[in-house]
């Protein structure tokens, strides 16, 4: 199953504040959705869920338009709550039952799925008498009660101990190698890369990069190559003074023992490591630098809202 | 409409097994069964208190001062007027009248100071005090038969003369207004009541809803109308539970209550027939349904409990000064007035308005169709409104929006 976004624009007033988003994601993958707040990741989704309608674009399945109500959809939203009153193994039921679930289905789902987030003894308690986070837990176990052949998870980390953390990643992993699509916003970066090959960096409503993280990386000059060794003070001068021409910089770290070099030119680089050798340097390795996610992240948002 | 009856079901289970619901029900139906013997038992004792309790208890007394008219004729013409009292005739001066007044030796007293002249003397006027009238109207008869007399004609002949009854028969060609008035009043209050109160049940489901954020999970689960529609049946049927919980008591109260512990009149009062019930019936449901789309429509744009009383109360001043206005028309007479007419169409108004006028004026019944038509279209475009309402207000948070900005966020939405 594929589901594609396109060319979606939306405008509350005379404000756009979407304009022309477009990513698209499969079964058994996910799909990153980064942006800083009101960048418009949470209007994208509430218009894929159906909450408000777009302007222009469409959203397609299987290159049909998405008609929600044959979807199996698991929604996480950044608001989170359900009813603190009522007890937790019925409201279980009854959002099952909102997304199509028989009662018997939407029961023994809601049996297998507090089983999972080791939630069984409290599904006659009531939500209000139990933890933020186990409140999470029961939070997603109504996201994933009907079997969701799409995901679409809002800040689903935030206010997670780490424990709960990690029980929530093993559940999207399971997820996704099960065959589900998922769409996953968030402002951590480490999740981001754990999950999802694909990813969307929204700025201002616009579209600011995407593709394959690994593809947007390697997009970037890699002329800076850090360099281990012991002898990291021998070295930088070195650099410094035999290869001057043709860097822009050169720092070292006591405390990681590395050099940066900033090479002006990166074919520079093949040359600069039989320098090294030649001169009999010790070191235990080198690498290109990469930037992070969060460099990305920060050099498409910042300044942007 | 694949949700819509597993939201009626939750919502309906939801407020019955409230916890302050079930309170509520449990203290109106004994109230009401309890209420519902109250006249009966007030009644008799009344009755049992000056005549049985006469033996050990003694007479309130009137004390008239001595005056121009004869003693005895005085207190003839008095007794009538005032049988459960003993009446003396004392040489005591005002000013000890006026104190045993105040300490309770005379029930009241009165100085006849000219055949068509008297001071009445009492310890508290109240606004139902008619002994004053009453008395009156007995010095008048004095003067009457002291005048006659003076032509011949005898106290008894005066007093056979005045007191000669006509009899009356009543043909009406309409509806007896004066039969129907009690219940319907008490209808009126019941409808007004549950309105308002089952109208409520709905702000507070939607608000909570949007309190505990349960909305956004909800509303991408189900359409507005579904949830809308959902909540608002949903809530009508508890409070119908309610209702005929209540009705049940106090029918079992009259029904199986020993026959002296309901007294005829009474019976006769409230003995009213199954079709003003029923027609109470279909104007609650209409009414409801009015206004709780209204109120519901509202209740999605507060954030919180508290904002709902500024929202709401401009609707419930209107429905509280619709119930003024008919119980104006019903006590003054009016109820077959131009005013009551047009009110029986407006729809904010047209449920309770031809409540009272289908039951206590004989109408034709393509009057009462029209009324119900009208409510059932306002119905369904106020329940098509408070949807779409609904699912903008349900998604903001913050202060609550003016009237004006309700109306341009709606027609903002549906151009887009």
């Amino acid at each position: 199953m594929k589901i594609e976004i396109r060319d979606i624009t939306k405008n509350f007033g005379d404000k756009e504040v979407l304009k022309g988003i477009t990513f698209e994601t499969e079964s058994g993958k996910a799909h990153g959705l980064l942006g800083r707040n009101g960048a418009g990741k949470t209007t994208t989704i509430r218009i894929i869920m159906g909450v408000f309608f777009q302007n222009s674009g469409e959203i397609l399945v299987d290159e049909k338009e998405i008609n929600r109500d044959k979807l199996r959809i698991g929604y996480l939203p950044e608001e989170r709550g359900l009813y603190p009153k009522i007890k937790i193994a019925e409201q279980l039921v009854y959002f099952g039952m909102l997304r199509g679930l028989s009662k018997q289905d939407a029961r023994k789902a809601g049996v297998k799925w507090l089983d999972r987030m080791g939630m069984t003894e409290y599904k006659d308690k009531k939500l209000e008498t139990l933890s933020k986070g186990n409140q999470q837990k029961i939070q997603l176990a109504a996201t994933l009660l009907c079997d969701p052949q799409l995901i679409i998870l809002d800040e689903p980390f935030s206010g997670l101990d780490p424990v709960n953390a990690m029980l929530l990643k093993d559940v999207i992993s399971e997820m996704i190698d099960g065959g589900s699509a998922v769409i996953f916003s968030s402002h951590q970066m480490n999740y981001i890369e754990e999950f999802c090959r694909d990813i969307s960096i929204l700025n201002a409503g616009k579209i600011a990069v995407d593709g394959q993280i690994n593809d947007i990386k390697r997009s970037y000059p890699r002329n800076t190559l850090i360099i281990y060794s012991q002898e990291y003070d021998r070295l930088s001068s070195f650099i410094a003074k035999s290869f001057s021409e043709r860097t822009d910089s050169v720092e070292s770290s006591e405390k990681d023992s590395i050099v940066t070099v900033k090479l002006r030119n990166e074919k520079d680089k093949d040359e600069l490591i039989k320098l090294l050798l030649d001169n009999k340097f010790a070191f235990d390795g080198f690498r290109v630098k990469e930037p992070s996610l969060n460099d990305i992240f920060v050099q498409y948002t910042e300044g942007g809202i | 409409m694949k949700n819509f009856f597993k939201i009626l079901k939750f919502e309906y289970l939801n407020c019955v097994r409230n916890k302050a619901f079930i309170i509520i029900t449990v203290f109106l139906v004994c109230a009401s069964f309890l209420f519902s013997l109250l006249p009966g038992l007030i009644l008799s004792l009344s009755e049992d208190s000056p005549d049985e309790g006469s033996d050990s208890d003694e007479k309130s007394v009137i004390a008239i001062m001595k005056s121009s008219y004869d003693d005895e004729l005085v207190k003839s013409e008095l007794a009538p007027y005032f049988p459960d009292y003993d009446i003396i005739i004392t040489d005591e001066d005002r000013k000890t009248v006026e104190s045993k007044v105040n300490s309770d030796d005379y029930i009241f007293a009165s100085e006849i100071d000219s055949p068509l002249s008297l001071i009445y003397i009492t310890k508290n006027n109240t606004l139902y005090d008619t002994n004053g009238q009453l008395l009156s109207q007995a010095v008048k008869n004095m003067y009457t038969v002291t005048e006659l007399s003076k032509h011949g004609i005898s106290q008894a002949e005066t007093d056979t003369l005045m007191n000669t009854p006509v009899k009356t028969q009543l043909v009406s060609t309409g509806t007896d207004q004066t039969k129907n008035y009690f219940p319907v009043y008490m209808l009126m209050c019941v409808l007004f009541a549950a309105i308002t109160s089952y109208g409520q049940l709905v702000t507070q489901s939607v608000v909570s809803e949007k309190n505990t954020r349960a909305m956004e999970l909800l509303i991408t689960c189900a359409k507005p109308s579904e949830l809308m529609f959902g909540k608002v049946i949903g809530s009508g049927l508890a409070g119908l539970t309610q209702l005929a919980l209540i009705f049940m008591s106090v029918s079992v109260s009259f029904t199986y209550s020993p026959k002296n512990m309901i007294p005829d009149e009474i019976r006769e009062f409230i003995d009213f027939p199954v079709e003003t019930l029923l027609s109470a019936l279909l104007f609650f449901i209409l009414g409801y349904f009015i206004y709780a789309f209204l109120l519901g429509a509202l209740a999605s744009f507060a954030s919180k409990s508290e904002d709902l009383n500024g929202l709401t109360t401009p609707v419930l001043f209107i429905l509280i000064g619709i119930y003024m206005l008919l119980v104006i028309m019903c006590s003054g007479g009016m109820v077959d007035s131009v005013v009551m007419t047009v009110l029986s169409y407006i729809p904010l108004s047209a449920p309770m308005a031809m409540f009272v006028r289908s039951t206590l004026v004989d109408i034709p019944l393509w009057e009462t169709a029209v009324s119900v038509v009208i409510q059932l279209a306002t119905i369904v475009v106020f329940g098509m409104l408070a949807s779409a309402i609904y699912k903008i207000g349900v998604l903001m948070y913050g202060n609550p929006p003016k009237l004006s900005e309700i109306i341009k966020m709606v027609k903002k939405s549906r151009n887009s």
